[in-house]
């Protein structure tokens, strides 16, 4: 059941994150630009599938760079520069959904993405230019983020890094900080709910 | 496994979700959007407590009084700590040339703005950490203390 594992071309090769960080620490900002488009996608993704917002997502992917760049002289390699860097990202987003609940209530769905940026439809993947398929497409594309933003923040992410990212049980526990097991029961937890709310999408 | 706990078609399903990104231009200009981005928080920097006011009010603004009294100890509290710490300027004797003698007996450079006279905290401690005979005045260079060196002066 282990989702395939999504790394942006070129990741194995040239310099490893720790030695792209400890040049930047000596003035190479360079290297923290390709830090950035090492990052960038997966980052943007985390960040949009927790928020449901291509604008937000934009501004606060702006400020997790910013704020581990800042943060770059007390990064102590404790753990690897991707779990350090996700963890900023999903603390961001969660203070950013913390701000949000309390100031709008439950977002309607309609605000989402009206203004976002451009987006590779649901409905491109159509091998037809039918239309009642791309209606379809697109209604599964809105019951999905419906569904997705239905779950806890925490149960979200999961979801997030397991099955759209591709990362491994033991990877995520690291980025959130708890245990492996706390990870498996979030997942199956919020793969029951989602299997709940899509059950008519789904093939049986 | 039984069919209630198969969840591979869901997560087929939740792989689509992939596909809702922006296309290869929006990361193209990301990084020279993100330094536009970090120059411009790098003008606007703020001190800490700029932000405090909006942090403060952020309760009343969210509709939830209940974070108010907490938010109002909060201003108490800091109220405090700022009438404790105090103008360092207070008490402290101006000397002939300009620099200023603070009452724990250490000798620091000051900003004249207008009438007042202040002495930035970090002058005094750095000034405190050294030897005395090796005690040197310093200069303020808007941003922070930097230790004087008459080479770099001007």
């Amino acid at each position: 059941m282990a989702a395939e594992t999504v790394l942006p071309p070129g990741l194995e090769n040239g310099p490893t994150d720790e030695e792209l960080v400890a040049s930047t620490l000596k003035g190479d900002l360079g290297a923290y630009d390709e830090l950035i488009r090492r990052f960038q996608g997966r980052l943007y993704g985390v960040i949009y599938h927790l928020t449901s917002n291509h604008e937000d997502t934009n501004d606060l992917l702006m400020e997790v760079f910013d704020k581990a760049y800042r943060s770059l002289p007390t990064f102590r390699g404790q753990s690897s520069f991707y779990t350090w860097i996700y963890r900023i990202a999903i603390n961001r987003s969660f203070n950013f959904l913390d701000k949000r609940k309390r100031r709008q209530g439950a977002m309607s769905l309609n605000e989402l993405d009206e203004e976002g940026l451009p987006k590779l439809d649901l409905a491109d993947l159509s091998p037809q230019n039918n239309p009642n398929k791309s209606i379809m497409l697109n209604e599964l594309q809105n019951k999905l983020n419906e569904s997705m933003l239905k779950l806890s923040k925490e149960h979200r992410t999961v979801v997030t890094l397991f099955d759209i990212q591709g990362l491994a049980h033991s990877e995520i526990a690291k980025i959130m900080g708890c245990t492996e097991g706390t990870v498996r029961s979030r997942l199956h937890y919020a793969h029951k709910q989602l299997q709940k709310s899509l059950g008519i999408y789904l093939k049986r | 496994m039984s069919e209630k706990q198969d969840f591979s078609e869901l997560q087929k399903l939740l792989r689509l979700k992939r596909l809702e990104t922006p296309g290869p231009e929006y990361f193209d200009r990301f990084v020279d959007a993100f330094h536009v981005y970090q120059r411009r928080e790098i003008l606007q920097d703020k001190p800490w407590y700029a932000n405090l006011g909006a942090l403060l009010l952020e309760p009343w603004f969210a509709g939830l009084p209940r974070l108010a009294p907490v938010a109002a100890s909060c201003a108490l509290l800091l109220a405090g700590v700022a009438v404790f710490l105090g103008p360092l300027s207070q008490g402290s004797g101006h000397l002939a040339d300009g620099k200023v003698a603070h009452p724990r007996g250490i000798v620091v450079a000051s900003v004249q703005s207008g009438q007042s006279t202040e002495i930035q905290p970090e002058l005094i401690d750095t000034a405190a950490g050294g030897d005395a005979s090796e005690l040197r005045p310093l200069y303020v260079n808007g941003h922070g203390a930097v230790a004087y060196d008459s080479r770099l002066a001007f």
